[in-house]
C-alpha cells in the first residue's frame, strides 16, 4: 500500500501547538529569520537554481572552447578553473541542495508533520550553504583564480606546490561548509521521517519519495564525514606542512583517491535516489495506476544505498591497485545494476496498462527512464575492468556520468519541480512552454552527450581544453547540443519566473490524484498554510 | 503547436543525430584498430558486453515506447489495477544476475591476462613530468625525454610507469593501455605491438595547465631498425 490516504481528522487543535498564532513576519525578515521548512525549501530552490545557471554558463563556455580544435576562447588555466567549478557547483551547490530543497518542502507534509524535527537546525543548514557557494565563486576573482584541479582535486596537483593560489583552500573550506550543512540536514531528515510521522503512517505506508530521502540522508550521515576528514587532511597538507598525500615526505596521493571516492561514489546515489523517489510519485499520478511493487522499490532503494558503499574502487581501476581488489569492486559494481534494474522494470510496469496524461512532469518522468537506462547500461560496461581501463578518464565517462546525472538526476528534478510547482507557488506554470522545455532538453541532452561516448571510445581524454583534430566531428555535435540546452534552460527559467507572477491560481490538487496515489501535500491548500495542517491527519 | 508535433520534431532531430554520427569517419583506436593482444581482447570483451546488455537496453526502451504510444489516456478507457506480481519480480531480479554472472567470467579472465606482465624481451621506464614524458631503456643505458618512444614490433615490452611530480596517466588507445603514473609508486604494464607504424596517445589524468598538450607518440619499428636506432642513441648519449 503506498501513501495512505487522508482519514478522519485528529483531535489536536492547531492552537495547542507552540508557535501557532505567532505574528507572521513580512518582507525580507520573513525569509531571513524563518524556520518554516517550506520557506527554507523555497530558499534552497532559489540558491540551487542560481548555481545551476552559473554552472550551466560555465559549461556553455567550455563547449564554445571545444567547438573546434585549437580555439582560443578560454585560456588553458581559465578552462581548468571553469571545468573544476562546473563539476563542483553542479554536484554540491545544485543537485544536492535542489534535492534538499524539494525534500524540505515535501517530506514534512508527506509524513504529516508540522515542520522538520529541528526547525532551527534546518535554517542553519541552509544558511551554511550560502557562504560556502560564495567562497568558491569568489575564488574565481582572486590572484591565481579558483581551484583548477577538477572537482576531484587529486593531490599532488591540488597541493600547494602545484596549486599555489588560495583557490584550492577556498574550495576546501567551501566544501567543508557544504558538507557540514548536509550532515546537519541529514540528521534532521532522518529524525523527522522516523519520529514525526502522523498517526497511522507506518513505514510501509511512507510515500516513495520520503523513503528515498530517508535512504539518501542515511548515506550522507555515513559518507560525508569521511569527505570532511579527507578535506581536513588536504588542508593541513597545504597549510601546515603535514604529508598525508605528499609522496616526497612519505605520504600517498592514492590514499586521497580512496577517501574521496568513498564519499563521492555514494554521492552519486545521494544525487539520484531522491530523483528516483520523485519519479515513483509522478508516474502513478499521471498513469492513474498504483506504483508497481512498492515493497520491491523500498528494498531496491535500500539495497542501492548499501551496495553503493562498496563500489568506490571502480573510479580507480587505472591507478594500479591490486588485481584482487579490482575483482571485488568490479563484481560489486555489476551487482548494483540489479536493484537499479528492479526499479526500471517496476516503473515500466507502473505505466503499463495505465491511462497516461502527458503533462510536463510525466514527460520528464518518461524521459528520465529512457535516458537513465542508457546511463545504467554504460555503467555496467564500466564495471568491466579491462573496458573501464580503456575509457577511464575519457569522454566516454563524461558521457556516462551526464546520462546518470543529467538524464537521471536533472530530468527527475524537473519532473518533481513541475509536479510540486503549483503546490509550492500556488500558481500553475505554462504547460505549452513546459513541454517545449522538455523536448528541447531531451533532444539537446542527447545531442550534447551521445557523441561524447564515441569521442571517448576513440580515445579523447576528458578535462582537456583542446584536442586532436580527429575528434572534431563529435565535439561539433556536442557544442550544437549545448546551445540547444542553453535555449531550453532559458525557456524554463522564463516560464517559471513569469508563472510565479502571472500563472493561474493552483487548486488544492491540480493533478486530480486518485484515492490511492494521493499523498498528504495534495490535501492542503496551495501553498499550504503555516504549520501545514490545522489538525494532524490520521492515516488509514 | 501540439505536443505530438513537438514529439515528432524531437524524434526527427534524434534521427538526424544518429545519421551524422554514422556518417562521421571512424577515428581509429583500440575499437577499430587494435594492435596488441590486450587491445584485441578488450575489443572482443566489449562487443560481448554490448551484446548481452543490448537485450536489456532494447527491452526497456521498447516497453517504454509501446507504453507511451498505447496507454495514452482516452475517454472511456479505464486503467488497469494490477500493482504486484511476485513471479515477474523474481524474474527481473534473477535474469540480470544471470547475465552479469555470464559477463563476470570473461571480465576477470581478461583482467588477469592484461594485469600479468609476461617475461619480456625489452624493459622500459616511463616517467611523467609536467608536461612531457621521459623514457628510459635501462638495459641500454639510454634516457631521453620529449621525443617519440621507439619499440620493436612483435616483441613483448614491459614498462614501469611512475611520475616525478603530479599524477599522470600513460594512455595509448591503440595498445589498449592506460596506466596511472603515480609519484612515489611504480606501476607495471606490458604490450606487444603487432604492426609497425607511428601511434599516438596522450596523458589521461588532469595534470595541470597544459594537460591537453601532453601527447604521446610511439614509433613501432622492425627489430633490425630498433637495434640500429638504439645503437645510435647509445653513442649519442
Amino acid at each position: 500500500m503506498e501513501a495512505g490516504t487522508l482519514g478522519r481528522m485528529d483531535q489536536i487543535p492547531a492552537a495547542a501547538h507552540p508557535g501557532a498564532g505567532a505574528k507572521a513576519r513580512t518582507g525580507i525578515l520573513k525569509w531571513l529569520l524563518t524556520t518554516d521548512h517550506k520557506l527554507i525549501g523555497v530558499m534552497y530552490l532559489w540558491l540551487a537554481f542560481t548555481f545551476f545557471s552559473i554552472g550551466g554558463v560555465f559549461a556553455l563556455f567550455m563547449r564554445a572552447q571545444l567547438a573546434q580544435p585549437g580555439l582560443q576562447i578560454l585560456r588553458p588555466d581559465i578552462y581548468n578553473q571553469l571545468m573544476s567549478l562546473h563539476g563542483t557547483f553542479m554536484i554540491f551547490f545544485f543537485t544536492i541542495p535542489v534535492m534538499a530543497g524539494l525534500a524540505n518542502y515535501a517530506v514534512p507534509i508527506q509524513v504529516g508533520a508540522r515542520d522538520m524535527a529541528f526547525p532551527k537546525v534546518n535554517a542553519v543548514s541552509f544558511w551554511m550553504l550560502v557562504p560556502a557557494g560564495c567562497l568558491m565563486l569568489a575564488s574565481l576573482f582572486l590572484q591565481g583564480g579558483s581551484a583548477a584541479a577538477g572537482w576531484t582535486s587529486y593531490p599532488p596537483l591540488a597541493d600547494r606546490q602545484y596549486s599555489p593560489g588560495p583557490g584550492v583552500d577556498l574550495w576546501i573550506l567551501g566544501l567543508h561548509l557544504a558538507g557540514a550543512s548536509s550532515i546537519l540536514g541529514a540528521i534532521n531528515f532522518i529524525v523527522t521521517i522516523v519520529n514525526l510521522r502522523a498517526p497511522g503512517m507506518s513505514m510501509m505506508k511512507l510515500p516513495m519519495f520520503a523513503w528515498a530521502v530517508l535512504v539518501t540522508q542515511s548515506i550522507i550521515v555515513v559518507a560525508t564525514p569521511v569527505l570532511a576528514g579527507a578535506l581536513t587532511m588536504a588542508l593541513t597538507d597545504r597549510m601546515f606542512g603535514t604529508a598525508f598525500f605528499k609522496p616526497t615526505a612519505g605520504g600517498d596521493p592514492v590514499l586521497w583517491q580512496h577517501l574521496f571516492w568513498f564519499y563521492s561514489h555514494p554521492a552519486v546515489y545521494i544525487m539520484v535516489l531522491p530523483g528516483m523517489g520523485m519519479i515513483s510519485q509522478v508516474l502513478p499520478v499521471f498513469a492513474s495506476k498504483r506504483l508497481f511493487g512498492y515493497k520491491g522499490m523500498v528494498f531496491a532503494t535500500a539495497g542501492i544505498g548499501g551496495v553503493g558503499f562498496l563500489v568506490w574502487g571502480h573510479h580507480m581501476f587505472a591507478t594500479g591497485i591490486d588485481e584482487r581488489i579490482r575483482v571485488f569492486f568490479s563484481a560489486a559494481s555489476m551487482i548494483i545494476a540489479v536493484p537499479t534494474g528492479i526499479k526500471i522494470w517496476s516503473w515500466l510496469a507502473t505505466i503499463w496498462g495505465g491511462s497516461i496524461r502527458f503533462r510536463t512532469p510525466m514527460l520528464f518522468g518518461c524521459g528520465f527512464i529512457s535516458l537513465f537506462v542508457i546511463g545504467g547500461i554504460t555503467g555496467v560496461w564500466l564495471a568491466i575492468v579491462p573496458f573501464d581501463v580503456q575509457v577511464h578518464d575519457t569522454y566516454f565517462v563524461v558521457a556516462h556520468l551526464h546520462y546518470v546525472l543529467f538524464g537521471g538526476s536533472l530530468m527527475s528534478i524537473f519532473a518533481g519541480f513541475y509536479y510540486w510547482f503549483p503546490k509550492i507557488s500556488g500558481r500553475m506554470y505554462n504547460e505549452f512552454w513546459g513541454k517545449v522545455h522538455f523536448w528541447l532538453t531531451f533532444v539537446g541532452m542527447n545531442l550534447t552527450f551521445m557523441p561524447m561516448h564515441f569521442a571517448g571510445l576513440y580515445g579523447m581524454p576528458r578535462r582537456i581544453y583542446t584536442y586532436m583534430p580527429k575528434f572534431t566531428i563529435w565535439n561539433e555535435i556536442s557544442t550544437v547540443g549545448a546551445a540547444v540546452l542553453g535555449v531550453a534552460m532559458t525557456i524554463f527559467m522564463l516560464n517559471i519566473l513569469i508563472s510565479l507572477r502571472r500563472g493561474a491560481r493552483a487548486p488544492i490538487d491540480p493533478w486530480e490524484h486518485k484515492e490511492f496515489n494521493r499523498t498528504l501535500e495534495w490535501t492542503v491548500t496551495s501553498p499550504p498554510p503555516a504549520e501545514n495542517f490545522a489538525e494532524i491527519p490520521v492515516v488509514r | 503547436m501540439k505536443t505530438q508535433t513537438l514529439g515528432k520534431l524531437g524524434l526527427a532531430a534524434l534521427a538526424a543525430l544518429a545519421w551524422t554520427a554514422l556518417a562521421a569517419a571512424p577515428a581509429g583506436a583500440w575499437l577499430d584498430n587494435p594492435v596488441t593482444p590486450v587491445a584485441h581482447d578488450v575489443r572482443a570483451l566489449f562487443f560481448k558486453a554490448v551484446g548481452i546488455t543490448a537485450i536489456f537496453f532494447l527491452t526497456a526502451q521498447a516497453l517504454l515506447l509501446v507504453a507511451v504510444l498505447r496507454f495514452r489516456s482516452k475517454p472511456g478507457v479505464k486503467p488497469a489495477t494490477f500493482h504486484e506480481n511476485v513471479r515477474l519480480e523474481v524474474v527481473w531480479t534473477a535474469v540480470p544476475i544471470l547475465a552479469l554472472a555470464i559477463l563476470a567470467g570473461p571480465t576477470f579472465t581478461s583482467l588477469h591476462y592484461m594485469d600479468t606482465v609476461p617475461k619480456s624481451d625489452l624493459n622500459i621506464e616511463i616517467i611523467g613530468h609536467q608536461w612531457f614524458w621521459e623514457y628510459r631503456y635501462p638495459k641500454y643505458n639510454v634516457t631521453f625525454a620529449n621525443e617519440p618512444l621507439v619499440i620493436p614490433a612483435g616483441k613483448i615490452v614491459s614498462a614501469d610507469v611512475t611520475s616525478i611530480d603530479v599524477v599522470h596517466s600513460w594512455f595509448m588507445p591503440d595498445f589498449g593501455i592506460k596506466l596511472d603514473a603515480n609519484p612515489g609508486r611504480v606501476n607495471h604494464t606490458w604490450f606487444q605491438v603487432e604492426k609497425t607504424g607511428s601511434y599516438v596517445g596522450q596523458c589521461a589524468e588532469l595534470c595541470g595547465v597544459l594537460h591537453a598538450e601532453m601527447r604521446i607518440t610511439v614509433n613501432v619499428v622492425s627489430d633490425e631498425e630498433f637495434k640500429r636506432w638504439i645503437e645510435q642513441k647509445r653513442k649519442g648519449a
